[in-house]
């Protein structure tokens, strides 16, 4: 009926069929469009067509099955560098809240806590190296966009830290977004690359041409969720963010960390919560120097923590994305290949049927 | 009484086992730690940290951090530590040359401060590879 109705467009839907060979898209799309029921009569494409889109499914396959692998196999680096600084910050954390409970009672006055009134604010917008991550990069950029956007509102002049290729290419084809740097992620964040992002923030800080420096990242939720947030670096607050008056600790001393681990065959993710033990003090401990001055040495560290946390959350979150993008391509490229092969092999049956006929008919005739 | 050093960075642990004495760069000058220290908790300052073990001097190149002592255990925390054996003599060369002529044409309050610091930990690794040779 459809082809009755348009017969001068089979050419045409023909053409529409073959861009429809995509296996990145849905499979919804796919199954309509190779649906054989449909799609018998208006594909005039060969077999050695067919066999050759085959084979290319195959192979895109055989891509996206192994980035999928290589993207576990990351997860699994990303979160034995998160382990591998547990005992740095596990002190660290230690550390800053005994010298709080010290400083309760003492009006101090660290350059990295000061809170001015906001004219400028810096953001450093943590992004991917690598597409082929779903939207994992978009998704960020638009958060950045919308925050940009939100400051703007409010009057307020901002500046941007590039950190990730992603980010980069997208910052430098909008020219009219301030951009102070960018930088380049690597593979696996070490401390060095949080230093470099840290000595930019803190000379930025410092010297006042910023007043609030926010990091946009991905937080790391599971394999298949994460979320884009925003949390403000700078101005550090010695008291509010390590540990309220009563002792509780707000922030800091809650360790979250994932774990990879298989269950009955399956990937999954599980996020341990660890509460840092505070040991009470030496009452006989002496500081060499003032304390303000030993938290003017503390608290760069822990900038420097925080910001190479962000950035394992933010790698962390990338490989999962692609993980679950390149399972999803996977899933998709099997479909298509077993929809095409039907189609391969109704033609392959068709045209023997064709060929028999033939042979009987002329055989028919010689009698 | 033993002594046990154990210096951390965000990457790992560096050095985790016992030695006789260190001299650690603190904000306030140079001090040494041998046994039985008072318990003490210090700023540190870039600069080199020099570790003994029975009769042999090891340098290493601190990046800045806090150092706590107390009960023979010293914990430094530092955001990047470098044993002196470790760095590439040239390469530490090359970037104290490139950090001058950077302080030199730094222009500007916040890039003095950036070539500032990175004179310094520059200077720090150079000076950790003379005190070995």
């Amino acid at each position: 009926m459809w082809v009755s109705s348009k017969p001068s467009l089979s050419d045409a839907s023909a053409l529409s069929f073959r861009s429809f060979l995509n296996p990145f898209q849905v499979p919804s799309h796919n199954s309509t469009s190779c649906n054989p029921s449909r799609s018998v009569t208006p594909i005039h494409c060969g077999l050695r067509e067919l066999r050759e889109r085959i084979d290319s499914v195959k192979n895109t396959q055989k891509i996206t099955e192994a980035m999928k692998l290589v993207a576990a196999a990351k997860v699994r680096r990303a979160q034995e560098a998160v382990v591998n600084g547990r005992p740095f910050s596990e002190t660290l954390v230690e550390v800053l809240y005994n010298i709080n409970e010290q400083l309760q009672t003492e009006d101090v006055d660290v350059p990295l806590t000061k809170v001015r009134p906001v004219k400028k604010v810096c953001l450093v917008v943590v992004t991917g190296d690598r597409g082929l991550c779903g939207n994992f990069n978009n998704q960020l950029i638009k958060k950045a966009e919308a925050r940009m956007a939100e400051l703007r509102g409010l009057g307020l002049d901002y500046t941007v830290i590039s950190v990730g290729k992603k980010g980069n290419t997208y910052f430098r084809r909008r020219p009219y977004i301030p951009v102070d740097k960018f930088l380049e992620g690597g593979s696996l964040p070490t401390a060095k690359e949080a230093q470099a992002i840290a000595d930019d923030v803190f000379s930025f800080f410092v010297s006042e041409e910023v007043d609030k420096v926010e990091l946009l990242y991905t937080k790391f939720v599971s394999l298949v969720k994460s979320d884009p947030v925003i949390h403000t670096l700078l101005p550090l607050s010695p008291k509010g963010e390590i540990c309220d008056i009563n002792g509780t600790c707000v922030d800091a001393a809650e360790d979250e960390f994932f774990r990879l681990t298989t269950r009955e065959g399956k990937l999954t993710v599980e996020r341990d919560v660890v509460r840092t033990q505070t040991v009470d003090f030496s009452p006989i401990l002496q500081f060499e120097q003032d304390p303000v001055q030993i938290l003017d040495a503390l608290l760069p560290l822990y900038l420097n923590s925080q910001i190479l946390r962000a950035l394992q959350e933010s790698l962390a979150s990338e490989l999962a994305a692609r993980m679950s993008a390149m399972s999803s391509a996977s899933d998709n490229a099997s479909e298509l290949k077993k929809s095409l092969s039907l189609v391969y092999n109704r033609q392959r049956q068709a045209k023997i049927t064709g060929e028999i006929l033939e042979i009987v008919a002329g055989a028919n005739a010689q009698i | 009484m033993t002594l046990n050093l154990c210096v951390l960075t965000p990457n790992r642990i560096v050095w985790d086992s016992e030695v006789k004495e260190i001299i650690l760069s603190t904000n306030s000058g140079q001090i040494g730690i041998l046994p039985n220290h008072a318990p003490i908790a210090t700023a540190v300052d870039i600069g080199i940290l020099r570790i003994r073990l029975t009769d042999q001097w090891l340098t290493m190149a601190l990046m800045g951090g806090f150092a706590r002592i107390g009960n023979n255990e010293i914990t430094v925390l530092v955001n990047d530590a470098e044993k002196g054996s470790d760095i590439d003599p040239q390469e530490a060369q090359q970037t104290l040359e490139v950090a001058e002529a950077n302080l030199s044409k730094a222009e500007g309050k916040r890039q003095t401060i950036e070539a500032n610091l990175a004179l310094r930990r520059a200077r720090t690794r150079v000076e950790a590879l003379n005190m070995i040779s």
